[in-house]
Order: structure tokens, then C-alpha cells, then sequence
């Protein structure tokens, strides 16, 4: 499986890129969860401001499925810029994944490789992401590349301050 | 304490916002840390493309902080984006000087920032917190804000640089 490409998403990967989210959202038995449409998708990444960016995995196909250029897509991670405020900006992986059937051929490895290449690029400092503590396989990987867990050595816990929250903050009275 | 004002930064509040950065990681022990520069502050949040977004708090020529500040408070927050929701805004870092404190700035800021989530269709609005740092842990969990790395199990991971060029340079 040597015959694999790496290439940023363009406008019309968006619905392969909303079948990935499913499809490792899925996984996760969390499918129905996934609430983001193909047009939020498009606007969100390809507009002015894009407030994410994506680079897709695709292999050739014979199959009628394929997309214009005989291609299928088959993996893909979405990433944005984040900023600290001690060292500057930094590469946020926010979603990583590969479909089964293309997984022992390196594409995640070369995905990786391709994000710390933009992430030098970019003049970030570094490439955070969060990992599901039950999830040994996805913390081995990172390990091997060098990845720290930063709950551990730092005790950080993640919060968020839902919508129904944020309304009642944003519309209640003074404390 | 009722005359303070929050509003968007603008670029000539960049050496307030570096000096209330050093302050706050002064607290945690950490100031040598802080490398960012006024520069890049400039280049990164003004430019064509801000890498984050901040508010500061402002209080009056005659209420200044005894060494002679009007900008006494600031929030740092940007964009990210969740595959399953969309958009959401990220608390970074939040800060009021310690002698302007109790008087309130700290629960508008906040305040604020849901108001900015709300308006820009965000669906959520994240942070970390140390989980040694009670106070803030309960300022937040008065507010709503419930715990994802308890409830999800998530962990923070870093790469640093000398991993990434190490991984970028690596043959397969």
C-alpha cells in the first residue's frame, strides 16, 4: 500500500470528511452525536476565516464510488492553531483517523509526519491534542513520537462551560 | 469598584497584555517561562489572521494600581473546533490583578466571553484548569461548568518542537 496520497482538503472533500467524523465517531458509539452538517463543514473550513483545516488520505479506485480523479478517501485529521500565551502559537490535532481496512500501511504515520512538518512550518512551538485515558493503542503511538502527557506531568483537567450555561451566564444577573 | 470597563484589545495594549502574562505566570511560579514577545503578540493578534483574541478589563486614570496601571484585567481566548458541534470559543488565560479583585471584574469577564460565544455560534466554551486550583475550580462550577476530563476520561498531550522536527525529518 505504497500507493497512498496526502493532500490538504479542498470544498468538495467535505462530505468524505463528514463520513469520517461519523464513521470514527461510530467507533466511539457515539454517532449520533455528531450534529455538524456538510454546510457548516463548508463554511466553517473554506470561508474567510477557516476555523479549522484538514488534510485527507486517498487511494486510487476502480470502484464507481471514487471522487473525480479516480480517488477514494480513506482517512483524514483536522487541526487548528491554538495559542499560549507563555510560547505562542501551537498545532492542535483535534481529529486523527484512518478506516480499518487501510490501517498497518503507515498512512497514520505519514499523517503525523505530515502535521509536524506544518506544525514547524508554522513556527508553532508544539502539537497538543487530548487522548481518552482508556485509549492504550492511540497513547502508545503518540508515546513512540515523542509525546508527553501533560495531565500527568502538569495535572491539567479539561472543562467546558455548555451552551445552556453559557446562555444563563451571558443573559443572567451581576454576582 | 463599579467604574471599570471591558473592552477588545487593541495593538497598543500588547506590553499590558505581555505584562499581565508574565504577572499571572509569576503566581504559578513560572515567569522565566513566558518567552512570547511584544513582537509576536503584535504579528499574532492584529494581523490578517489573529491566532487568539483578548479583552481587557480598564479602570480610570485616578484608580490606578499602585505602580501606576489603568489595565488592571484580561482574558485570552480563540476559536476551535469540535467534528461532532462545530465552532466552540476556548478560554486561555484569565487574570485580574490581585488588589482589583472582589469587586466583580472577574465574574464579567466571563460574562463577556459567553455573550462573544453565544453571538459568534459557538456551541460550548472549554478551559483547562490545574487540578489543584480549588478556588478556580469552584468559581467555574458555580458558573455551570462541568469537568470533561472526569466525565470523559480526556488527557492533554503535548509534542513539543524538538519531537515534531524529529518526527517531520524522520525517514519511513
Amino acid at each position: 500500500m505504497d500507493r497512498f496520497k496526502l493532500r490538504k482538503a479542498e470544498p468538495q472533500d467535505v462530505p468524505d470528511i463528514l463520513r469520517l467524523i461519523k464513521e470514527l465517531a461510530k467507533y466511539e458509539e457515539m454517532e449520533d452525536q455528531v450534529i455538524l452538517t456538510e454546510k457548516d463543514l463548508l463554511e466553517d473550513g473554506f470561508g474567510d476565516h477557516p476555523f479549522y483545516h484538514c488534510v485527507v488520505a486517498e487511494v486510487p479506485s476502480e470502484q464507481q464510488n471514487s471522487n473525480n480523479n479516480g480517488s477514494v478517501v480513506i482517512g483524514f485529521a483536522m487541526y487548528y492553531f491554538t495559542y499560549d500565551p507563555w510560547i505562542g502559537k501551537l498545532l492542535y490535532l483535534e481529529d486523527f483517523f484512518v478506516m480499518k481496512e487501510y490501517r498497518g500501511f503507515g498512512i497514520g504515520s505519514e499523517i503525523l509526519k505530515l502535521l509536524s512538518l506544518t506544525a514547524v512550518k508554522t513556527r508553532c512551538s508544539s502539537m497538543h491534542f487530548i487522548v481518552a485515558e482508556g485509549n492504550q493503542a492511540s497513547i502508545e503511538f503518540y508515546k513512540r513520537r515523542g509525546a508527553a502527557d501533560l495531565s500527568l506531568e502538569e495535572g491539567w483537567r479539561l472543562f467546558k462551560i455548555d451552551k445552556s450555561s453559557l446562555l444563563k451566564m451571558s443573559s443572567g444577573p451581576e454576582e | 469598584m463599579s467604574n471599570f470597563i471591558l473592552r477588545k484589545t487593541e495593538p497598543k495594549d500588547v506590553s499590558d497584555i505581555l505584562r499581565l502574562i508574565k504577572e499571572l505566570a509569576k503566581f504559578e511560579e513560572m515567569e522565566e517561562q513566558v518567552v512570547l514577545t511584544e513582537k509576536e503578540l503584535l504579528e499574532d493578534g492584529f494581523g490578517d489572521h489573529p491566532f487568539y483574541h483578548c479583552v481587557v478589563a480598564e479602570v480610570p486614570q485616578e484608580k490606578q494600581s499602585s505602580d501606576g496601571y489603568t489595565v488592571i484585567g484580561f482574558a485570552m481566548y480563540y476559536f476551535t473546533y469540535d467534528p461532532w458541534i462545530g465552532k466552540l470559543l476556548y478560554l486561555e488565560d484569565f487574570y485580574v490583578m490581585e488588589q482589583f479583585r472582589g469587586y466583580g471584574i472577574g465574574s464579567d469577564i466571563p460574562k463577556l466571553l459567553s455573550e462573544t460565544a453565544v453571538k459568534t455560534r459557538c456551541s460550548s466554551m472549554h478551559f483547562i484548569v490545574a487540578e489543584w486550583n480549588k478556588t478556580s475550580i469552584e468559581f467555574y462550577k458555580r458558573r455551570g461548568a462541568s469537568d470533561l476530563s472526569d466525565e470523559e476520561g480526556w488527557r492533554l498531550y503535548a509534542i513539543e518542537k524538538e519531537d515534531p522536527l524529529k518526527i517531520s525529518a524522520k525517514k519511513r
